[in-house]
């Protein structure tokens, strides 16, 4: 197992918790957290005691971004992600490594300019009632471009280029990122932010492993097709399931009124089933 | 400072913020002939002006924009035949994004907004209205098709408004209120009357933020609204790449740790796309035009 100097990796029981752990750096991220977010990613993913990973962070911050001390610091600057970035090979979130468990993001505090890869790649977003949302690339010269196209697939339009433009000079409070569809869930009082996230989880962590990781693959790959092409892959996913067993367990237990036993998620079951970007410039499976 | 040589629109600089105002007020500002002619010439002309970093799209009188002059099409369609042979062939040039804009654009929405009023809307990149602003999209109520407005619009709000709208035709309309809900505006308004007065500002706002990097961003947002999530993403990783080394990523960071407002590069000084996103996208977009890109 990996130890992690940038992330706190904790299980509790069924919940796999990935926490952004540099609280002094509003966890920006540095090149090892970078390197460290694709570890535990596929970590938390591969454990077959986890059934669902909640993301968050410690200290007053989600996340700000990428560490801009050490792009201005070191020479090298922005220069060190050209290759990775031209071709847009990035392994910082879920989406990016394919996880196939449900992941919830939980927002607490401060979310500005890189953290909403965070928010547009998960599953679910919560967020507490003082966290702020705003991008302030274009006030220091900077593009925004991957985060935001996530969440324009997501949420209205409009909010998200406003966001875009309007820079550092404003901020979405928690409220009205709930309005807009961009959370779910808006905890108050914010202290109680990693207790509901870890209820949600659980209460999540009832649902077949199985069903949800189909589902979710169906849900993610439709935002890159047509509505038609949508479905009809979609519908290969559903019938992917016919004939597992929690396809009988799940009735089987509803009729006799008790929680259902499902079958353990198979570890890292191929890139062919998992979410995540699609493989080739033409979108989705063949 | 207003420009001269337009009969139905005011062209106007204010500070770094450049006006285009519908000036028919008499007729619901409806887009006539000559309107439609002058909307082209217009955007251009703003979006090419290096002093103009934000364009706020407004109107004069009671109503922000009805569509279509159906008067002049019942009575001299003539004149709009121009226009129908540009609508067939998805040619049209009367919103900022048909015209390839790449300066943000706010649209400032008082009164009604109708039918193809609505491409001002749905075309825009911030939107903002006065608390008696009502959207509508009368087509079906007269017998026409309603396409590319609700169409673009769809595509940023959730489509069950947008279809409403269509079926509904003129017997509903739907409010500021409601609109602000379902993030087709991110302000409303109130009293009505500050409207323009906000919008200026808020303009002023964004234009403290480098123009090289909004009109990248804006590039990479709207592509993404033709292609796939993974694709567009591709696409956008080489428009902020394509930024790198510009002066504004390095005067950006400086100004922000030296406590001063940045000075950015002019926005002619904006990469071009080195990507074929938009034209290997299966879309209707009109070629670009030899713009300032």
């Amino acid at each position: 197992m990996t130890q992690y100097t940038c992330l706190k990796i904790e299980r509790h029981g069924k919940v796999g918790w990935l926490i952004n752990n540099r609280p002094e750096q509003l966890n920006a991220m540095n090149n090892t957290m970078r390197d460290e977010f694709a570890d535990a990613w596929l970590e938390l993913d591969r454990d077959p005691a986890v059934r669902v990973i909640v993301h968050t962070g410690e200290g007053r911050a989600f996340q700000t971004g990428v560490d801009v001390s050490e792009i201005a610091g070191d020479g090298v600057g922005m220069e060190r992600y050209r290759d990775s970035m031209e071709n847009f090979d990035v392994h910082f979130t879920a989406w990016h490594q394919g996880v196939q468990k449900p992941v919830i993001t939980a927002v607490n505090g401060l979310c500005a300019g890189g953290a909403f890869h965070w928010v547009a790649d998960a599953d679910v977003v919560i967020a507490a009632s003082d966290a702020q949302f705003f991008d302030p690339h274009v006030s220091v010269g900077q593009v925004v471009a991957i985060e935001a196209i996530g969440l324009l697939r997501k949420m209205p339009f409009e909010a998200v280029m406003r966001m875009a433009l309007m820079g550092r000079h404003e901020r979405m409070p928690a409220q009205r990122a709930y309005e807009l569809g961009m959370i779910s869930e808006v905890v108050d009082p914010p202290e109680r932010l990693r207790e509901r996230a870890q209820e949600l989880a659980e209460t999540i962590a009832r649902n077949s492993p199985a069903a949800m990781a189909a589902s979710k693959r169906a849900l993610w790959r439709a935002l890159e097709l047509g509505l038609t092409d949508a479905c009809r892959e979609g519908a290969k996913d559903l019938v992917s399931m016919w004939g597992h067993p929690d396809q009988t367990e799940g009735p089987a237990a509803f009729a006799a009124k008790r929680e259902p036993v499902w079958a353990d998620p198979v570890a890292d079951s191929g890139s062919d089933s998992a979410p995540g970007p699609a493989s080739d410039s033409a979108p989705g499976p063949g | 400072m207003s420009e001269a040589g337009y009969r139905t629109l005011v062209v106007e600089r204010r500070g770094p913020v450049g006006w285009l105002v519908f000036d028919r007020p008499e007729a619901g500002n409806a887009m006539d002939a000559t309107m439609l002619a002058e909307l082209e010439r217009a955007w251009s002309e703003l979006d090419r002006d290096p002093e103009v970093r934000v364009i706020v799209n407004a109107a004069n009188g009671p109503n922000f924009q009805t569509g279509l002059d159906v008067v002049q099409l019942s009575r001299d369609p003539e004149a709009l035949r121009e226009q129908s042979r540009r609508t067939k062939r998805a040619e049209l040039r009367i919103s900022a994004w048909h015209n390839d804009v790449s300066t943000p654009v706010i649209a400032a929405v008082n009164g009604a907004c109708a039918g193809g009023g609505l491409h001002f809307v749905a075309d825009a990149d911030i939107v903002i209205a006065a608390a008696n602003a009502t959207f509508l999209d009368p087509h079906v109520s007269v017998g026409q098709v309603s396409a590319y407005e609700a169409i673009a619009l769809t595509r940023k709000v959730p489509f069950e408004a947008v279809m409403r709208m269509a079926l509904a035709g003129r017997h509903e309309r739907v409010a500021a209120a409601r609109a602000y809900q379902l993030g087709v505006v991110s302000e409303v308004v109130d009293p009505p009357e500050q409207l323009h007065e906000r919008a200026q500002e808020l303009a002023e706002t964004i234009a403290r933020n480098s123009p090289a990097a909004m009109a990248v961003s804006k590039r990479a947002l709207w592509r993404a609204l033709e292609l796939g999530l993974t694709d567009a993403c591709r696409e956008g990783a080489k428009d902020l790449v394509s930024l790198w080394g510009h002066p504004d990523q390095t005067e950006g960071p400086a100004a922000f740790a030296a406590r001063r407002e940045p000075v950015w590069t002019t926005k002619a000084t904006v990469p071009p796309t080195a990507t074929a996103g938009l034209d290997a996208a299966p879309s209707a977009r009109p070629p670009e035009p030899g713009g300032p890109r």
